[in-house]
C-alpha cells in the first residue's frame, strides 16, 4: 500500500476513536440542556428539541457552585502549590545526588505512587484527627492530596533535572552564584516548562479530587464541587438535566486549560524523552 | 606568583586523585596541564576553580589562601569544555551574567560586553540564543563570557577539544594572542600534547594524579624526566629500544639486528641495562652510510614530510624533510644521531 493510503487511514482511525472517547462529553453538554422528558425519549435525540439553557444560571444559584468551586480551587491551588514547592526541591536533590540512600528514597517515592487513596484514606483520617487536623478540613484534604500527587511529581521533575548538564550550574558558580543561586536562575529557568506541566497535571487532579474530601470534610459548606455533585444523588432522583449542567460547569473550566495549554503539555513530557 | 599550588592532595574516598601536586603560576604566564585520560588534570584544575574541594595542601590565588573559599568568592573565570552556555538566555546575557550577579549595572554590563563582543568577533551575535549558533560561535561566546569579568586567572578544560581539526588550529594561536592581550593568566587543560607544547610558557606532565615533569615546552622535549615524558611529548613518538651500555661506559649497544653500538657523550654505569630513546627526526635513512640495513615497512608522505617506519622489531619511526626518497619494501641504512640520544633506566623509566 501506498505511504499515502495510509496517512489517510490513520486519520480516519484517530477521528474514529475521538467520536467515541468525545461522545459522552458532548452527551453530558446536550443532555444538560433537553427537557427532562427528551432525557428519556427513546430513541434517543442527538440534538435537543428544545434547547433551554436557562438551566445554567438556576444550577448556579440552586445548588451554591461558586461556593463549592472556590472549595475546589482553595484544595487544588493548595495542593499543587504544596507539592511543587517541596516536590523541586526534592527532585533535584534526587536527580543531583547518587547513592543508596537516593535509590531507596525513590523506590519508596514510587511505592507511595502504588497506594490507592481509597486505601490511604483510613489510616490519613485516623492520623488527622488525633493531631487535631479535622477542625481544618480544606488543610487536610490539601495535605493528603500534595502527599499523593508529589511521587508522580518528584519522578517526572527529576527526570527534567537529569537533563540539565551540570556544567551549566558549575558555569553558574564560577560566575558568581552561591549554590541556591545557581539553582534559581540556572536550574530552575530550564526545568521551567517540565515543572509547569507537571504542576497543571497536579491542578487538574486536585481540581476534580473526591474521596480525601468525601472523607474528611463534613461541613458542607467547606466541601469540593465534586462533593456537592453527592448532593443531586438521592433515592428519587431523576434531575438528570441539573446534574449535567453541574458538571459541564464543572468540567468545562478544567477543559478550556487544557485546550489552551495542550500544545505545551505536549512538550513538556515528551521534552525530556526526546533529547 | 598569581596561582599557587602546594602540596596538593585529593582522596575521592579511597582512590587518590591527585597525590602531592606543586605548580607555581607567576602573572602573566599560560600553563597547560597535559596528561592521558584520568591523569588528573581536570580535577586540578577544577580544585583551582573551587568545584572540588581539597584534602589537604594549599591553594593561593593572588596570595590568597582559597582552600575553603567557594567558586564565586575566588574570581577566576572557567571556560568548559561544552562551553556551559546558558540556554535560556542570549549571548549578550550569558556575557554579562556574572557582571550583573556582581552588581554592576545593566548599561554598563551590556557596555563592556559590547567591548569584548568586538574583540571575539560577536558583535553582530549579541542578541542570538545558543543554539542558533555554530560550534565555533558558541566557543567565542565561552571565552568572552570569561573575558568579560576581568578575572584573576583564566581556567580552560579542553575548550577546543569539539572543534573541527581546522577551526581547532586557527583557535589556537587565536587563544594564546588573546592571553597575550589581556596579560593574563591562564591555566589551560588538554589532552593533546601538541595545544600544550604550542601555546604554553610552561607545561605540566601529568599522569595518575602526579606530576612527572613541569617546564618550558623545549625543555620537556629536550630532556625528559622519563620514559612516560619522553614518550607522550612530541609527534610522531620516540622509539624507545631496549640497551647495554657498553665496558667502557660511554657506550650502548642495541637491541636491533646487527647489534648497533651508539657511542656516549657522557659516560654511564658500565653493563646497565637502560630503555634508549630515539626521536624520529634523529633517525636518517641513507643508501649507503648508516649503522645497520633495514627494510622499510611503509612510507606516509605529505609533500613536505616523510614518515617512514622500518621491519625491525621494535619498529621505528623516522621523519624527514621534503618528499619521500624510499618507498615500501626497500632497504636502506640507519643512520642514529648519538648526541640525540635519551637514555632511562629499564627498571624506573627515570632519565639517565
Amino acid at each position: 500500500m501506498r505511504p499515502v493510503k495510509h496517512t489517510y487511514l490513520w486519520l480516519l482511525a484517530a477521528f474514529v476513536f475521538s467520536v467515541i472517547y468525545l461522545f459522552p462529553l458532548y452527551w453530558m453538554y446536550i443532555t444538560a440542556i433537553k427537557s427532562p422528558s427528551e432525557i428519556f425519549a427513546s430513541p434517543p435525540t442527538f440534538w435537543p428539541n428544545d434547547p433551554d439553557l436557562s438551566i445554567y444560571p438556576d444550577v448556579w444559584e440552586a445548588r451554591e457552585v461558586p461556593r463549592y468551586m472556590w472549595n475546589s480551587l482553595v484544595i487544588a491551588f493548595g495542593a499543587t502549590g504544596l507539592t511543587v514547592v517541596f516536590g523541586t526541591g526534592c527532585a533535584y536533590v534526587l536527580a543531583r545526588y547518587r547513592n543508596i540512600w537516593v535509590d531507596v528514597g525513590l523506590f519508596l517515592v514510587l511505592m507511595l505512587q502504588v497506594l490507592p487513596a481509597s486505601v490511604m484514606v483510613t489510616p490519613l483520617f485516623v492520623g488527622f484527627n488525633q493531631i487535631g487536623l479535622l477542625g481544618w478540613p480544606r488543610t487536610a484534604v490539601v495535605l493528603g492530596v500534595a502527599a499523593k500527587s508529589m511521587p508522580f511529581f518528584v519522578v517526572l521533575v527529576r527526570a527534567a533535572f537529569m537533563t540539565i548538564p551540570r556544567e551549566l550550574e558549575e558555569a553558574g558558580l564560577v560566575d558568581g552564584n552561591s549554590r541556591i543561586g545557581a539553582f534559581i536562575w540556572i536550574v530552575l529557568p530550564m526545568a521551567r516548562n517540565a515543572i509547569l506541566v507537571c504542576a497543571l497535571l497536579i491542578f487538574m487532579q486536585a481540581f476534580g479530587e473526591y474521596i480525601y474530601s468525601a472523607s474528611i470534610i463534613q461541613d458542607q459548606k467547606l466541601a469540593p464541587a465534586s462533593v456537592g455533585l453527592k448532593t443531586f444523588l438521592g433515592p428519587n432522583s431523576k434531575d438528570w438535566n441539573a446534574i449535567m449542567a453541574y458538571s459541564a460547569m464543572y468540567v468545562t473550566p478544567i477543559l478550556a486549560i487544557f485546550i489552551l495549554l495542550q500544545r505545551r503539555i505536549v512538550a513538556g513530557l515528551t521534552a525530556g524523552a526526546l533529547k | 606568583m598569581q596561582i599557587e599550588i602546594l602540596n596538593l592532595d585529593k582522596h575521592y574516598g579511597a582512590y587518590h586523585a591527585l597525590r602531592d601536586v606543586t605548580v607555581q603560576i607567576p602573572k602573566g604566564q599560560f600553563v597547560a596541564l597535559v596528561g592521558p585520560s584520568g591523569c588528573g588534570k581536570s580535577t586540578l584544575l577544577r580544585s583551582i576553580a573551587g568545584l572540588e574541594t581539597i584534602t589537604s595542601g594549599t591553594l593561593k590565588i593572588e596570595g590568597e589562601i582559597v582552600n575553603d573559599l567557594p567558586p564565586r568568592k575566588r574570581d577566576v573565570a572557567m571556560v568548559f569544555q561544552s562551553y556551559a552556555l546558558y540556554p535560556h538566555m542570549s549571548v549578550a546575557e550569558n556575557m554579562t551574567y556574572s557582571l550583573r550577579i556582581q552588581g554592576v549595572s545593566k548599561a554598563d554590563a551590556l557596555k563592556r560586553a559590547r567591548e569584548v563582543a568586538e574583540v571575539t568577533g560577536l558583535t553582530d551575535l549579541l542578541d542570538r540564543r545558543p543554539r542558533d549558533l555554530s560550534g565555533g560561535q558558541r566557543q567565542r561566546v565561552a571565552m568572552g563570557r570569561a573575558i568579560v569579568r576581568e578575572p584573576k586567572a583564566f581556567l580552560f578544560d579542553e575548550p577546543l577539544s569539539n572543534l573541527d581539526a581546522a577551526l581547532r588550529v586557527h583557535m589556537r594561536t587565536e587563544v594564546r594572542a588573546l592571553h597575550d592581550r589581556l596579560g593574563a593568566t591562564s591555566v589551560y587543560v588538554t589532552h593533546d600534547q601538541i595545544e600544550a607544547m604550542t601555546m604554553a610558557d610552561h607545561v605540566v606532565v601529568m599522569r595518575q594524579g602526579v606530576i612527572e615533569q613541569q617546564g618550558a615546552p623545549m625543555e620537556l622535549y629536550d630532556r625528559p624526566a622519563n620514559k612516560f615524558v619522553a614518550g607522550f611529548i612530541g609527534s610522531p613518538a620516540m622509539n624507545f629500544v631496549d640497551g647495554k651500555i657498553g665496558e667502557d661506559g660511554h657506550s650502548v649497544t642495541l637491541a636491533l639486528p646487527n647489534t648497533p653500538v651508539i657511542p656516549l657523550s657522557r659516560k654511564a654505569e658500565a653493563g646497565r641495562n637502560v630503555t634508549v630513546g630515539m626521536r624520529p627526526e634523529h633517525l636518517s635513512l641513507d643508501a649507503n652510510d648508516g649503522q645497520i640495513e633495514v627494510a622499510i615497512r611503509s612510507v606516509e608522505s605529505t609533500g613536505s614530510m616523510a614518515y617512514y617506519t622500518t621491519r625491525t622489531d621494535p619498529e621505528l619511526m623516522l621523519v624527514e624533510q621534503g618528499r619521500n626518497r624510499f618507498r615500501t619494501g626497500d632497504t636502506a641504512r640507519l643512520r642514529i644521531a648519538p648526541e640525540n640520544v635519551q637514555l632511562f633506566d629499564r627498571k624506573t623509566d627515570i632519565a639517565i
